[in-house]
């Protein structure tokens, strides 16, 4: 079966020619940045939702660069060329192979706490917070949340991605 | 760990029941849609989808 092929622990992979994309569904927090930038690849309302075929592998990569969790990662399919992706490339699949876990890491102190409005989307909040919603109180270390600011998601507060499918407006 | 001794001040992000999020301290605030960038002290964030001043709440979710 077509699904059971594109399976791997944790998620569902996709690839093209020259790239794979890694699709985690447990680290997603519905930022969406994938969909927004780039729904001929990323379409949430189609299966399977991703298609490589949509964009070429540089604006693809762009993208999955921009996905604030490890929801969304990439690698070449050429091993060769994965040794020569920085670190800096954040959802490179390499970023979490302990030997370059280890080379030049960044330094995070005075990591400013972000809070993003994105647009018809949640509100994305990244760094190190105390959060407290109904009766829970808790310090995030290196946290990052997505909170609902449609009013309907069904796992409030946080964002469970319903905006897209009410279409939430930010106006 | 005392960490909290330096100039950076704790940020809390709360969410009130049945109203906005409020968040305190030094963060920067991101609005993508309308091009905004502020590191505000404290601001309310619209969580009922209704407020007109977006990303603010206005009360909106209490009529």
């Amino acid at each position: 079966m077509e699904r059971d092929k594109n399976k791997f622990s944790g998620g569902r992979k996709y690839s093209n020619r020259e790239i794979t994309v890694y699709w985690k569904p447990d680290a997603c927090v519905h930022a969406s940045y994938c969909y927004r930038e780039l729904i001929e690849v990323f379409d949430p309302g189609r299966r399977p939702w991703v298609d490589l075929n949509g964009a070429v592998s540089d604006r693809i990569i762009e993208v999955v660069n921009m996905c604030p969790t490890e929801a969304l990662t990439w690698k070449w399919n050429d091993e060769a060329k994965n040794r020569n992706v920085s670190i800096d490339q954040t959802n490179h699949i390499n970023f979490r192979r302990p030997e370059l876990v280890g080379q030049k890491e960044p330094v995070i102190h005075d990591n400013p706490v972000t809070v993003k409005v994105m647009t018809d989307g949640p509100v994305v909040i990244k760094g190190d917070f105390r959060f407290i919603y109904s009766n829970n109180d808790k310090e995030m270390k290196d946290g990052i949340i997505s909170l609902c600011r449609c009013g309907q998601s069904g796992h409030q507060p946080f964002c469970d991605g319903t905006h897209r499918k009410t279409g939430f407006e930010d106006i | 760990m005392e960490n909290n001794d330096n100039k950076n001040k704790g940020v809390i992000i709360e969410v009130i029941d049945d109203g906005p999020i409020k968040i305190t301290g030094n963060f920067i605030l991101k609005d993508l849609k309308r091009d905004l960038t502020d590191t505000p002290e404290e601001v309310y964030l619209c969580r009922c989808g209704r407020s007109s001043a977006k990303p603010y709440c206005d009360n909106s979710h209490k009529k």
